[in-house]
């Protein structure tokens, strides 16, 4: 797959995630309509219509927000800024973007920003204390590569919107088993269980199909032949496998964002599901896979 | 009036086809030209920082005027370098001469810890650093551009509209080897 197809096919998947929200939201203000009433109705649709556009131009702050990332100046790490500004002339990237720190101890990496102008890095203190600069720089050549092929604006899309529904069916799903007790449930809760029973599922089933697995593999392949090396990366991915700490402010939205899944198993409501989160390949496949692609074995963990 | 049908639809699909290929060369073509640009700007950038280090180590040892008659030539000649392989050339006797301004620069303890000559040194290895980032995306960009310069069918649009092949810009002998990579 070339990098315009990787950049067509991104841009079909965002007008797909787009699209299914709003149709999301115009079916359960539909069905809310004959139980809770058409100003309600009217009110739902408005919101959910008002948050998709404003997600659209803040996307990328909010997933800041979410992840407790605070913006890096280069004066405070020349270091890292020179590998980032490395890394991005060598994919070609008009600009240089700027990083994020997360004040976390757990190593992982993220890109996120759905306008051009407003795509950023993110990295947490741990993977800046932990890894060297080769490794340091594959990270950050995975990162660009989302940035390059579009992947971003897709990924951070799918956390603001499909986290919302997320979020709405959590709230919906206590609203309805804990609201009241016995016979004496109200339309409000039992409107509250259908949504909440109707919408986890299919959030997870939308952000599945949106986000495809293989989607992790270009990116290392990516990496790889950005920097011409495709070891670091793999170096990179087996210290991020041999480290076991997790990572404090990420949940079922932003999981799909970080560089390997953040969390072993995603909490919450609604954890039963978090099987079908699950959108990251096991590191091992993906250090095989360039181990494969660059002909090296790197030493069993 | 079938077999009229048939030729007019074949010469539209052949057209098409022409058409979409010939997008294609161009888009490539830019893509070249903008790696090159980038090149350029790296160059550019350790261009201007030389004379300020020449200056710094003649304060020290003003004596090796070879030394400093070889990076400021070499210097020219980058600056000079009509075509890609020629600036690669130049830029690869740069780099020799450069090293030998630095190993010079050693022998004197007090020109080392000055504050002004060793930011001097770190803006040059970033620079370097940075001409070696640009030099790998142009030259991933000139061999996607010449593989569809030379190979069929984007040959014979690229032959019948003067698209010519680009030149790389040279590599180190120590550069690592290019690594395979499959996608997907």
């Amino acid at each position: 797959m070339t990098l315009q197809q990787q950049i067509r096919a991104n841009r079909f998947r965002t007008a797909y995630v787009v699209v299914a929200f709003v149709g999301l939201i115009v079916v359960v203000a539909a069905a809310s309509a004959s139980f809770l009433g058409r100003p309600a109705a009217v009110f739902l649709l408005a919101g959910g219509l008002a948050y998709a556009v404003f997600a659209w131009w803040n996307a990328g702050r909010m997933v800041g927000a979410l992840t407790h990332a605070r913006p890096l100046e280069k004066r405070d790490d020349p270091e890292l800024y020179r590998l980032i500004e490395n890394v991005s002339i060598a994919a070609g990237l008009p600009a240089t973007p700027p990083l994020y720190l997360v004040d976390d101890p757990a190593p992982n990496a993220f890109a996120a920003g759905a306008r051009p102008s407003s795509v950023y890095v993110g990295v947490t203190s741990g993977l800046r204390r932990l890894m060297p600069a080769r490794e340091l720089e594959a990270v950050l050549a995975h990162e660009i590569s989302h940035i390059r092929n579009r992947d971003v604006r897709l990924m951070t899309l799918a956390a603001v919107l499909v986290g919302a529904v997320a979020m709405i069916s959590d709230i919906a799903f206590r609203m309805a088993f804990w609201g009241g007790r016995g016979r004496d449930r109200n339309p409000v809760q039992i409107v509250s269980a259908v949504v909440a029973l109707l919408l986890a599922p299919l959030a997870a089933v939308l952000l599945q199909l949106a986000l495809s697995r293989r989607r992790e593999f270009l990116a290392d392949a990516s990496a790889a032949a950005i920097l011409n090396d495709a070891e670091a990366m793999a170096l990179a991915l087996r210290r991020l496998q041999l480290d076991t700490s997790e990572i404090a402010y990420a949940d079922r939205a932003t999981a799909h964002l970080f560089i390997e899944s953040p969390t072993r198993a995603i909490r919450g409501p609604g954890g039963f599901l978090a099987g079908l989160f699950q959108t990251h390949p096991p590191l091992a496949e993906r250090i095989e896979a360039l181990e494969q692609a660059g002909g090296f074995r790197l030493p069993p963990a | 009036m079938l077999w009229v049908l048939i030729l007019v639809g074949v010469a539209a699909a052949l057209l098409l086809a022409a058409v979409w290929l010939f997008n294609r060369l161009v888009r490539l073509r830019n893509e070249v030209d903008t790696g090159w640009a980038n090149i350029d700007v790296q160059l550019k950038r350790r261009n201007d920082l030389i004379p300020n280090l020449v200056e710094a180590v003649k304060g020290y040892a003003a004596h090796e005027r070879g030394v400093f008659e070889a990076v400021t030539e070499a210097r020219a000649a980058v600056a000079r370098a009509a075509s890609p392989g020629a600036a690669g050339a130049a830029d690869a006797m740069l780099g020799q001469a450069l090293g030998r301004l630095l190993a010079v620069a050693e022998a004197y303890p007090e020109l080392q810890a000055s504050q002004n000559f060793s930011e001097l040194q770190s803006e040059l290895t970033d620079t370097e650093d940075k001409i070696a980032a640009a030099r790998r995306y142009y030259n991933a960009t000139v061999l996607a551009y010449n593989t569809a310069v030379q190979t069929f069918p984007s040959l014979v649009v690229a032959r019948s509209f003067g698209f010519r092949e680009r030149e790389f810009f040279a590599a180190d002998a120590d550069e690592r080897g290019v690594v395979p990579v499959a996608f997907g």
